[in-house]
């Protein structure tokens, strides 16, 4: 019918986006996944078909007992084909129990094959990458797609794969009655498939539709409950309202469209359905009329078509599942079968310098879009042991020098030299920013990411050196406590703490802090930056530093502006050149000149 | 007369009732179209028996132009009724939604407490259309109960022995099956809640990528993740497994009960009580029930959800609001006095305070606590517990709380922004020809649109969140100062700004709020530099009052908040 019609070409994607696979890929994928377990695909097949054979035996052994009862036999000889049916019922029921166990182990393995793949590629991807894509799509593919595709593994594949079975051998059971039934009952074909075409073609883009509707309900919501307080302050109460009511009303319409769709649909299949049973109706006539089938075969031919109408629907149906869940899978292998860039590994394709335990950024220039650069012609060495504070203005290019030196961004120009990883540690620089993410599950599981093999000890005198094991032995379950999304929450303070913790314990040659005490309040900032120079002690450090106080106590001191190195040396050093960190000072210093 | 009824019971009817006409048209057409699905059977053996055995032409040509109409008539009241009924439960999901979203944003406040964004925006959306299904379900149950009842009805004319073998027979297998699958489905549903847990991880651990590549965790992460995946697997063949089952049992019964069916059928018929029309009819009704049967079932669950989530959103709309309205009315012209009158609220005590209309004042507090316990006094968020506060006089106890905050703004530390350009949330609330370039400088958010790449039309996503944090808080600064309101309230607005803009902040904010009452709660010192008078709180009380620079000099507490 309608399957497989690249409905997603490989269109030019929008620059930098995450790629969508070709079907040739796809399939070629699928078929890789599907090879190692060939003798698990083939016994599931093979079951399905012996359960769906099974399943055809009772009208012809009902077609029987009319038989019977028509020639005038007595009673008794009618028990016979009952107790073959029960076991026919009996036999069909185990056969389906076991084929859908086997299916289903073959379609899950597979699933969880590919989203293991997907995993591996999303997490190994560089960065920059992900960035320029948004990591929006790479959300909505492993969350949205993932699971649409698992759906459709667990229900629609299985019932499709039945439904397909019992209608192809339906079919050739009433061609083995009698042929002339299998031409009477095809006369519905054409309705159906037209009626399938025009399903598909109108359905497709209208679902694509209705999604990003209850998309945009759902993020209406949050955006408004999770902002009441503020839509409560402005008084923007009543246009909020507006805006979900809008949301809301765009979606019912596509909505209902979508219902007057699948009824028209099912209208028609309804005609198919009376065209193909009268057919049927009068083949039968036709044939016991010239004495070539019995009224037992003709009834036979009768049920079998009316027990189509089922099967027929849900495969009609299901072919739509179908769809989307292709739509999802292109989109998962696009991601899954990216070849592993140069570059990808962490740490890979940056020369190790030749001082160890020295970081040299050389003629660093960076441009996040062509023509805006944000770095030019960085140049840069951290000392072993050295702490140097990052100062400027915001835009001055700070937070990007930070992530070259990181790691986490190569440079469009110029060459990054890092000293190699500690024996133990996984990479020799870290990055904490100010953004940061609790992830989901016991604290001890979060902190153990950064260090895997650590120790409860290990993790709490991490905890203890950045002020936080206070707070996390006082919480419900101590380290064992749930936190993350759904779990309990920490205030923005504490997930700080917990991100210089997971610094600590990943024991970096290099820390790089980028305004790492931000979002915690002034009151809160004081105490986290006395925990970042904690947890920065005895490594190399780079700090984007906010608060001059910071600054201050920093070994030496780099002053950006307008994406170059405008100033550096030490505190004294910079006030007695009277430049550009001169005058940063003394605007800072002005608002608390009192308190010498 | 009226026994009373549980708060989601009333949510419940007045929900559907507000739709009666859509839902009991989609019953009656329903019901149509599974009466119609009753006699394709009957029609059959009809056509058999009285066309094809008899070898009668005529009468086959009849029963099929008979099978058209009954086929017309069950495909237009299926394709109207589900129509209807899918309408109602749509306007019904929509209208609830509506209403707690309107108890959420309520002025009154009090629904979020103890309920996270997520959990109400869930009631909103799954809660409203759980109940909205059942708009669907009655219609769905009608016309269950007719396909039943014509089934049945036909069975009985047909043969009252065949018939009570059937209606019996059918809900017995049906029953034995439930007993049978019970213990499969309650392992089912808890193997499901396990499968579903590797998508979250996943998701969890993305949405944590630039963390996961600071400290060099991929493969960590990818490790947890390969363990969580294999757990996922290991529970989803299992419930597998347990479905297979299931439907295995299912299909097994249903055999069987063909088969005594077709016996006793077989046996009625070779007796002469029943013609060779009536068995095949029997025969094609007992397979057409196990339909309806099932289908019983699912109206009953339906009902069980659509209460649960009745009770659920009844739960929100009745929350007891923070604060309740007064009376009163605000002067016309406004003057825009404070004044606190000991006023005691969770870590407050005893705070006196005059707030002179059109002054700029400073309030440092040792504890972010205490801070936040007096903002949300300000603009009602909350009642003190003792004491008044009063605007112009007039306590703000006997005020409406959205007529308070329509002239008290207290714009919060996390103020969120929304969806929509930068300008547009800047402009949100502000007057039509406001010079919002103007403000937007005050706040340096123009520094801000100018580091975007669309400028000030940069849409803002996820409620700000694709803005730096000291971006973020530039806009909503902004938006605060344009709104302009007599009395503004601002929280902590530059915590992470650098120093030479917040400088310019501080005098922005000064310049643009000359001669309106302003407070900034913050210890900043560049904010407090330009306060006319500095309350310190401390320990839930005021301890000082003074200009910045004499509270920096002679207090000690004052120094080590605001200094180091």
């Amino acid at each position: 019918m309608t399957r497989d019609r690249g409905r997603e070409p490989e269109t030019a994607p929008p620059e930098g986006a995450l790629p969508t696979a070709s079907p040739a890929r796809t399939r070629a994928l699928v078929w890789e996944l599907l090879r190692p377990r060939r003798g698990l695909a083939t016994a599931g097949f093979s079951v399905m078909v012996g359960a769906t054979a099974f399943g055809l035996l009772p009208q012809p052994l009902l077609g029987h007992i009319v038989d019977l009862v028509a020639e005038g036999r007595p009673a008794t000889e009618l028990t016979g084909p009952a107790v073959l049916l029960v076991l026919v019922a009996l036999l069909q029921g185990g056969a389906t129990a076991l084929g859908l166990t086997l299916v289903s182990r073959l379609g899950e393995t597979m699933l969880a094959a590919l989203r293991e793949r997907f995993v591996e590629r999303a997490l190994l991807l560089p960065q920059e990458r992900v960035e320029r894509a948004g990591s929006g799509d790479l959300t909505a593919r492993v969350t949205g797609d993932v699971s649409r595709v698992a759906e459709s593994v667990r229900n629609a594949l299985p019932e499709l794969a039945r439904s397909l079975l019992a209608i192809v051998l339906t079919l050739g059971a009433m061609a083995l009655l009698d042929w002339r039934f299998l031409v009477a009952a095809l006369l519905a074909v054409p309705v159906q498939a037209h009626t399938a075409r025009w399903y598909v073609r109108n359905a497709v883009p209208l679902y694509a539709r209705q999604r990003v509707a209850a998309g945009a309900i759902q993020q209406r919501l949050l955006d408004t409950i999770g902002g009441a307080e503020t839509v409560r302050a402005f008084r923007m109460e009543e246009e909020h309202a507006g805006r979900v009511a809008n949301a809301s009303r765009a979606a019912i319409e596509l909505t209902m469209r979508g219902v007057r769709l699948v009824v028209g649909f099912y209208s028609r299949l309804h005609i198919a359905e009376y065209i193909g049973l009268a057919a049927v109706l009068f083949a039968g006539f036709l044939l016991v009329q010239d004495g070539s089938a019995s009224i037992g075969t003709a009834t036979a031919a009768a049920l079998y078509f009316h027990s189509l109408f089922g099967p027929i629907n849900n495969a009609l149906v299901l072919l739509d599942d179908a769809q989307s869940a292709l739509a999802g899978l292109a989109r998962l292998a696009g991601v899954a079968t990216l070849p592993p860039e140069p570059g990808t590994e962490p740490e890979a394709g940056r020369e190790p310098g030749p001082e160890p335990r020295t970081v040299t950024v050389t003629d660093a220039g960076h441009a996040y879009e062509v023509g805006r650069p944000v770095l030019r012609g960085v140049d840069l060495v951290l000392r072993p042991g050295e702490q140097v504070a990052l100062v400027g203005a915001s835009g001055a290019g700070k937070s990007t020098l930070a992530r070259i030196v990181a790691g986490v961004q190569r440079p469009s120009s110029g060459t990054v030299r890092l000293p190699a990883a500690r024996p133990g540690a996984r990479r020799a620089v870290v990055l904490v920013t100010q953004e940061s993410h609790v992830f989901a599950g016991p604290l001890a599981e979060d902190l153990r990411l950064a260090r895997p093999e650590a120790d409860e000890e290990e993790l709490c005198s991490a905890l203890a050196l950045v002020g936080a094991l206070e707070w996390a032995r006082a919480l419900p379950a101590g380290l064992d406590t749930v936190v993350g999304e759904a779990g309990h929450r920490l205030t923005a303070a504490q997930v700080q703490q917990l991100a210089l913790a997971r610094l600590v314990l990943a024991d970096p040659e290099v820390a790089v802090l980028d305004e790492a005490t931000a979002e915690a309040g002034s009151a809160g900032a004081r105490a986290l930056e006395r925990a970042a120079a904690r947890a920065a002690e005895g490594r190399t450090a780079l700090v984007v530093a906010h608060r001059l106080t910071q600054a201050a106590t920093a070994d030496r001191i780099v002053v950006m502006e307008d994406g170059r190195v405008a100033e550096s040396g030490t505190h004294e050093e910079l006030l007695a050149v009277g430049g550009r960190y001169a005058a940063l000072w003394e605007a800072w210093s002005d608002t608390r000149a009192t308190a010498e | 007369m009226s026994r009373s009824r549980s708060p989601g019971q009333v949510v419940l009817r007045r929900a559907l009732g507000g739709r009666r006409r859509l839902v009991l048209a989609g019953s009656v057409l329903r019901a149509g179209h599974q009466a119609g699905e009753a006699a394709v059977p009957v029609l059959i053996g009809l056509a058999v028996d009285q066309g094809v055995v008899a070898g009668d032409l005529g009468a086959l040509l009849r029963w099929l132009a008979v099978l058209a109409v009954v086929y017309l008539v069950l495909s237009f009241s299926y394709r109207f009724g589900a129509r209807a009924s899918d309408r109602a439960m749509e306007e019904i999901a929509h209208t609830l939604r509506a209403e707690v979203v309107g108890r959420v944003l309520h002025p009154g406040g009090g629904a979020e407490s103890g309920r996270l964004p997520g959990a109400l925006a869930g009631i909103a959306t799954e809660d409203a259309r759980r109940v909205g299904a059942l708009a669907n379900a009655i219609p769905g149950a009608a016309a269950t109960f007719t396909g039943l009842l014509a089934g049945a009805a036909v069975l009985l004319w047909i043969s009252v022995p065949l018939g009570l073998v059937v209606l019996a027979g059918a809900p017995a297998l049906l029953w034995l099956g439930h007993l049978l699958s019970r213990p499969l489905e309650r392992r089912s549903a808890t193997e499901q809640d396990r499968a579903a847990r590797a998508s979250g991880v996943a998701a969890d651990l993305v949405a944590g990528l630039r963390v996961l590549k600071g400290i060099g965790a991929e493969r960590a992460a990818l490790d947890r993740y390969r363990a969580t995946s294999r757990d996922s697997l290991a529970a989803t063949m299992r419930a597998a497994r347990a479905e297979a089952l299931q439907n295995g049992v299912v299909l097994a019964l249903t055999g069987c009960l063909i088969a005594v069916v077709g016996l006793s059928g077989g046996r009625l018929a070779a007796g002469g009580r029943i013609s060779l029309g009536d068995l095949i009819s029997a025969v094609g009704l007992a397979l057409f029930l196990i339909g309806p049967l099932q289908s019983l079932a699912r109206v009953n669950t339906a009902f069980a959800q659509a209460r649960a989530s009745a009770t659920r959103i009844a739960e929100v709309l009745a929350a007891p609001p923070a604060v309740t309205p007064g009376a009163a009315r605000l002067p016309r012209d406004l003057r825009g006095g404070l004044s606190l009158r000991a006023v005691g609220h969770a870590g407050l005590r005893g705070i006196d305070l005059e707030v002179a209309p059109g002054e700029l004042l400073g309030v440092a507090a040792t504890d972010p606590a205490d801070a936040l316990a007096l903002l949300r006094c300000l603009d009602r968020r909350a009642d003190p517990e003792t004491g008044t506060v009063e605007l112009d006089g007039v306590s703000l106890r006997d005020l409406d709380p959205g007529d308070l905050r329509s002239t008290v703004l207290v714009a919060a530390h996390d103020a969120d922004l929304f969806e929509g350009t930068l300008l547009g949330n800047v402009g949100a609330v502000a007057e039509q020809d406001a010079d919002l370039g103007r403000v937007m400088a005050a706040a340096g958010a123009d520094e801000v649109a100018r580091a975007l790449p669309y400028g000030q039309e940069t849409a803002v996503a996820e409620r700000g969140r694709s803005l730096s944090g000291g971006q973020r808080q530039r806009v909503a600064l902004a938006r605060a100062l344009a709104a302009d309101r007599p009395v503004l309230v601002v929280h902590d607005p530059t915590t992470a700004v650098d120093t030479v803009t917040e400088a310019r902040i501080a005098a922005g904010i000064r310049e643009l709020r000359r001669g309106r009452t302003t407070i900034m709660v913050t210890t900043s010192p560049a904010l407090l530099t330009v306060a006319d008078r500095v309350v310190l709180l401390d320990g839930g009380r005021i301890v000082e009052t003074g200009p910045h620079t004499e509270l920096a000099r002679r207090n000690e507490t004052y120094r080590s908040a605001v200094l180091t």
